[in-house]
């Protein structure tokens, strides 16, 4: 790892590749994941899913599955008479159970309560359902035909996101939600153009294969619920199950262990209504394991379909982008409204751009639901503007890299109005990225380069708060809403209260990820944990020093004496004193502890939305093997532009995975619909990338701490996937004469552009 | 109706007779009997290997491999890695190179590298890349855990620290 | 999860008929379960009994017979033949396809017997050994048989093994000193989206006979005879052996391959090709290294 830093020291740990407080337990197998959250007198549930993409459900026949010896409950919508069945944060359409009709293969139907997952299995055998089979669709471009099948009788009740900008109608009965950005003169900017591009550009349904399926325990004592959960947003499913099931929010309570992978795919509520709702019929615990298959069909990502126009002058300024997205939300909205919105503000990219036109709908089909995933619209649209950028370079006569160092924000400069100012040098990690790759070394014969770049408005909300304890002998405990997905929340927010608050890091503990003893955050999503509920936890440990220094006053120094605060404690007099010599002073007593409260909110430094833009910076270096159609990725460059580092190390790791991930669904990912059926829901069909996959890589992390974040951070972990399409589509032009615009770029895909090219030369 | 079998099984050196059904897998019988829940089932498929235990030696799928068949045989899973209360070297290097996130493949992926370095005590990266092919990671982008594989294999133990 | 199921353990081949038998037919025999096991958790197959094949001493085992004949115990692991002395004195070509199925925990649990019964259309084994005129044996209550691959591997997962039959044994015959056998794949997601075997003999400087086998473009192994019959009496280099390469791929045009997640029927052809030029020159340099 290269790493380049221009931002003042932050102090210790702050700063340092600290090993990872979760490895102990990681690699002695220890870790508690919640498939391994066991309750005396649990049960295990499975489900019934329905093997029709769109159905009318005419009878259900359980009767023979509830005699089946070990069976404790079977439960239909019709057995939740006393449940708010509908839930969704953005769009509430979607219940826990299907109700009168099925809108995807595999919604589930009737859950089953056994003693035992086989028991439970050989009941779903014993339960009879009779369908009546409607007509389906399983296209975007069928869906908002005339005579397409309407998905949703009614739109769902517009929730936490408005799905209808202004005065937008709903174009379609089978459109979700649409959202438009725009600004500037755009009919002006392609009227007064040198050079207009036009493309359509095709994004796939990926499958985020965390590699722990959604998972859910589920218990009822005396009408309070207790969840565990594989939840990236613990309070966000609190809040679900709260309104599904009457309570109030501190009745509800949900507890998420380490989680095995999220990359956005457990972002929000999945199956803990169907759980909690299958122990209230039980009257015990249920434990609801999903399988990888049936994880597919619970959330996937959106694809795209992005028509994008550019308008550049004869210099290669771009003057104007229009387009038109049409996101695949599968059989209910989820996130997809957010993640429309998403896409539409960032096809612009961080680029400069005079006017902007850009509407996205997010459209419903009979397949599985999409919702967040890593990146968020912004794979999707960069793949088409990123490859227009190259475009227009060759038509223009300009180096790739060229042309995006004039069209590139400068720091400060905002894309749109109200937005933030790119808090990012962005022509300095073009230079970063070029030197890593080698852009001006000689290539070998087959082999092409290309950079490419994003910029997400991420963060999401700047809601959260954290909680900062310090104890009688000055050992800390913090307390945080954020979970554990892998990015090593566990290990950045302990560094940042052990900075903060002058204590060792071994002094410093985390209680996180549970609602009932933990207090809010908003969610674990959107890069936001490292910065924001790192200003909370720094906001804590100001007010508990704060309180402390008070204390000190009050309690150690006498008249006259002056208290000044030091690293980990404060000096009166001639005299130092740590936090627990206050805290043991102010209570008389080797007693007590302090509490330190952070609140953060838009306000202040995170008035300004978004909290952070997330860049993306990536090169590749491919070699097109003409025989096969294979892409060969030799070399890959992440730089990951992240303000400041709170580990390195942990910077470097997501700027890997991620990248990688973009490579798998740049040339082999792609969930495929035939006849309303998924046809490669498993993981012999849908191939993620493996070790012979992986290219010489270069990572830079840079931290000019620029970032609102702690010290200057800013968030990361989906930058580095981003523009890994684009970036393989522009150099695999570069190196074989041949455009891509369809992803995954298949060796079939290659092979016939290849064909396509041979016969026209 | 379907008869119990009895079987001895050698789990981390721990010899236990055992009575089970025979559709019980090696997973099932490790997590569910024994609380050895550090081997972690994923796909289900023998695709991902995060259920990767040793069996005489041989990495298998243990989701897919029946007690049965593992009576009378050696099984060691990522509790038997770590020994008079140190890690071995390959956990220790995981932990050194940060060669996990999520961990959820990390047990398999433990136990796969053990038996790579117990063939190949000082394997090549390409050896380590081959070794591993077989076991999903979705979270590292796999760099870290083929570094650390290879200075595990470096490091002899003895010192208690991963080489370079 | 794997549904129910009663377990038995014979000893020998008679008790197995005999435990297939009191079954009464609802059973099925379990060697390295890699397959079975898991299509019945995929709840493609249910059986009340498997009968384990693995305590059965005359199935295992890797023999250089008398006769030249390289015999192989039916429950032998795709990894003892991948690292076996006597294979790679015998047939080299065959070890280096059982290190490339699947993964390493499928090679180290599941057997060339159990794979062959099994007749998944993209068995890199059945490929390979269809070119090398291997045969199987069969045993059941009334008495052995043998088959050549081509009349043991009818269909997609169908197979000319009655349902209380066993596998016994692979039998592959032993190379002529101026012989290669070689295959090559690729492949794109789990299974090879195309694979080739070739088996050629070389005799003053050409190739004398051919045989063609190609893997996973159809719904089992299939020779292709005009390829086979090109290839021979091509010089083994030179524009000669390009156009005798070239021509034997062209040939493939003819297989009926099923498009599928790999690709269309034309790709899936086209890289046949592209593997037969590959094979072919590996096949041959055997051949040379052997003569």
């Amino acid at each position: 790892m290269k790493r380049i830093t221009t931002r003042p020291a932050p102090p210790a740990p702050i700063g340092e590749s600290v090993p990872r407080r979760d490895g102990p337990a990681k690699v002695t197998g220890s870790a508690t994941y919640t498939v391994d959250v066991g309750l005396p007198g649990m049960a295990h549930a499975q489900v019934l899913r329905s093997p029709y993409p769109h159905a009318q459900i005419r009878s259900i026949d359980t009767r023979a599955a509830r005699l089946h010896p070990g069976v404790i409950a079977v439960v239909t919508a019709d057995d939740l008479p006393d449940v708010n069945l509908i839930y969704g944060h953005a769009v509430a359409d979607h219940p826990l159970i299907a109700t009168g009709k099925v809108r995807f293969v595999g919604e589930p139907v009737v859950g089953i309560v056994a003693e035992d997952r086989v028991t439970a299995a050989e009941a779903v055998q014993l339960v009879t359902v009779d369908y009546e089979p409607l007509p389906f669709v399983t296209s975007v471009d069928v869906a908002l035909t005339g005579d397409a099948p309407v998905i949703h009788d009614a739109p769902g009740e517009q929730r936490s996101h408005r799905g209808f900008e202004e005065d937008i109608e709903r174009a379609h009965p089978n459109v979700c939600s649409h959202a438009r950005q725009a600004w500037g003169d755009i009919d002006a900017a392609f009227e007064g153009a040198h050079l207009v591009l036009e493309g359509e550009y095709r994004y796939p349904m990926c499958y985020a294969y965390a590699m722990e399926p959604y998972t859910a325990v589920a218990t009822w004592n005396e009408g309070a619920l207790t969840v565990w959960s594989s939840a990236q947003h613990p309070y966000m499913v609190r809040a679900d199950l709260a309104q599904c099931f009457g309570l109030p929010l501190g009745a509800v309570r949900v507890q998420v262990p380490y989680v095995g992978g999220g990359y956005g795919s457990k972002s929000y509520t999945k199956i803990e209504p169907l759980t909690a709702a299958l122990a209230l019929r039980a009257g015990r615990p249920v434990r609801l394991a999903l399988t990888v298959e049936e994880a597919i069909l619970t959330t996937r990502g959106d694809a795209a379909t992005v028509r994008l126009r550019s308008a550049f002058d004869a210099h290669g300024h771009l003057l104007g982008r229009e387009g038109t997205i049409l996101l695949d939300t599968g059989a209910y909205a989820e996130n997809s409204p957010l993640v429309g919105r998403k896409a539409a503000n960032r096809l612009g990219g961080p680029y400069r751009i005079p006017a902007l036109r850009v509407d996205c709908s997010t459209v419903y089909t009979n397949t599985a639901p999409a919702s967040s995933f890593r990146g968020f619209g912004a794979p999707q649209v960069t793949l088409a503007g990123e490859s227009q950028m190259d475009e227009a370079a060759e038509r223009l006569g300009l180096d790739p890299l060229e042309i995006r160092r004039r069209n590139v924000l400068d720091p400060g400069e905002r894309p749109w109005p109200k937005a933030r100012g790119i808090d990012a040098d962005l022509k300095a990690d073009l230079e970063l990225a070029a030197e890593a790759l080698g852009w001006s070394e000689p290539l070998q014969a087959g082999h092409g380069r290309a950079i490419c770049l994003s910029a997400s408005d991420a963060g999401s909300e700047p809601i959260t708060t954290a909680l900062l304890r310090v104890h009688a002998d000055g050992s800390v405990t913090v307390m945080a809403g954020s979970t554990e997905i892998g990015q090593g929340s566990s290990t950045v927010l302990p560094q940042i209260a052990a900075g903060e608050m002058g204590v060792p890091l071994d002094r410093v503990h985390l209680l996180q990820s549970d609602t009932g003893s933990v207090s809010y955050d908003r969610s674990t999503g959107a890069s936001r944990t490292t910065t924001l509920m790192g200003l909370a936890i720094q906001a804590a440990a100001r007010d508990a020093r704060a309180q402390l220094v008070a204390w000190a006053d009050e309690a150690i120094a006498t008249d006259g004496e002056e208290v000044v605060e030091e690293p980990g404690g404060v000096r009166v007099g001639r005299r130092s004193y740590d936090w627990g010599a206050i805290v043991r002073a102010w209570f008389s007593a080797d007693a007590g502890e302090v509490i330190g409260r952070g609140y953060l909110r838009r306000s202040g430094a995170t008035a300004e939305m978004p909290p952070f833009w997330e860049i993306g910076c990536v090169g590749v270096e491919v070699r097109v093997d003409e025989e096969t159609g294979e892409i060969d990725v030799v070399r890959l460059v992440t730089v990951g532009d992240v303000g400041a580092a709170i580990n390195p190390q942990l910077v470097e790791s997501q700027d890997i995975g991620a990248a990688m991930m973009g490579l798998g669904m740049a040339t082999r990912e792609e969930l495929i619909y035939d006849n309303g059926s998924l046809l490669n829901g498993n993981l012999f069909d849908y191939r993620v990338p493996r070790t012979t996959d992986l290219p010489e890589l270069r990572t830079v992390v840079v931290e000019r701490g620029d970032g609102v974040g702690v010290y200057g951070a800013k968030g990361g972990g989906e930058g580095s996937l981003n523009p890994v399409a684009a970036a393989i589509a522009n150099a695999t032009y570069r190196a074989a004469g041949i455009r891509l615009r369809e992803a995954p770029f298949t060796p079939e895909r290659v092979w016939q552009a290849l064909r396509e090219r041979d016969a026209g030369r | 109706m379907h008869e119990a079998v009895e079987v001895r099984l050698t789990v981390n050196d721990e010899t236990r007779a055992l009575r089970i059904e025979p559709r019980e897998t090696l997973a099932d019988v490790l997590r569910d009997r024994l609380s050895l829940t550090g081997t972690k089932v994923s796909c289900d498929a023998q695709v991902c290997g995060a259920c990767t235990v040793l069996v005489d030696g041989l990495a298998v799928s243990s989701c897919t491999f029946l007690a049965a068949d593992a009576d009378g045989r050696s099984v060691r899973t990522v509790e038997g890695l770590a020994s008079g209360g140190r890690l071995s070297p390959v956990q220790q290097a995981f932990i050194d190179y940060a060669a996990f996130q999520c961990g959820f493949c990390t047990p398999g992926m433990l136990m796969a590298a053990t038996a790579i370095l117990e063939e190949h005590p000082r394997p090549t990266r390409e050896q380590v890349v081959r070794g591993l092919e077989g076991n999903l990671c979705r979270c590292t982008g796999y760099d870290p855990i083929i570094v650390a594989v290879l200075a595990a294999a470096v490091s002899d133990g003895s010192d208690g620290e991963a080489g370079s | 999860m794997i549904p129910r199921f009663s377990l038995a353990r014979p000893g020998s081949l008679e008790e197995a008929f005999a435990d297939f038998d009191r079954s009464g037919g609802d059973a099925a025999y379990l060697a390295g379960g890699t397959e079975l096991l898991q299509v019945m958790k995929m709840g493609l197959g249910q059986f009340g009994t498997l009968i384990d094949l693995k305590g059965i001493a005359e199935l295992r085992g890797i023999a250089r017979l008398v006769s030249g004949v390289l015999r192989i115990g039916a429950t032998t692991t795709h990894r003892e033949i991948e690292r076996s002395a006597i294979v790679a004195g015998h047939t080299p070509g065959l070890a280096s396809v059982e290190a490339r199925i699947a993964n390493v925990r499928v090679r180290n649990t599941g057997t060339l017997g159990g794979n062959l019964a099994f007749a998944e259309p993209h068995s890199d084994p059945a490929t390979f050994l269809l070119a090398c005129s291997a045969s199987v044996v069969l045993a059941g209550p009334a008495g052995r048989r043998e088959l050549g691959i081509a009349d043991f591997v009818l269909g997609p997962l169908f197979t000319a093994r009655e349902p209380n039959e066993i596998v016994v044994e692979v039998l592959v015959p032993a190379a002529a000193p101026d012989e290669g056998r070689a295959y090559d794949r690729i492949a794109f997601f789990e299974r090879p989206a195309a694979s080739i075997a070739v088996r050629l003999k070389v005799a003053d400087g050409s190739i004398s006979t051919a045989t063609v086998a190609v893997g996973s473009l159809t719904e089992t192994p299939i020779v292709v005879a005009e390829a086979g019959a090109l290839l021979g009496g091509a010089p083994i280099h030179g524009v000669g052996f390009d156009m005798a390469v070239s021509a034997a791929a062209v040939a493939l045009g003819g297989v009926d391959a099923v498009a599928d997640l790999n690709g269309s029927a034309d790709f899936k052809r086209h890289l046949a090709g592209v593997l037969l030029r590959r094979a072919t020159g590996a096949a041959m340099l055997e051949a040379i290294g052997n003569a």
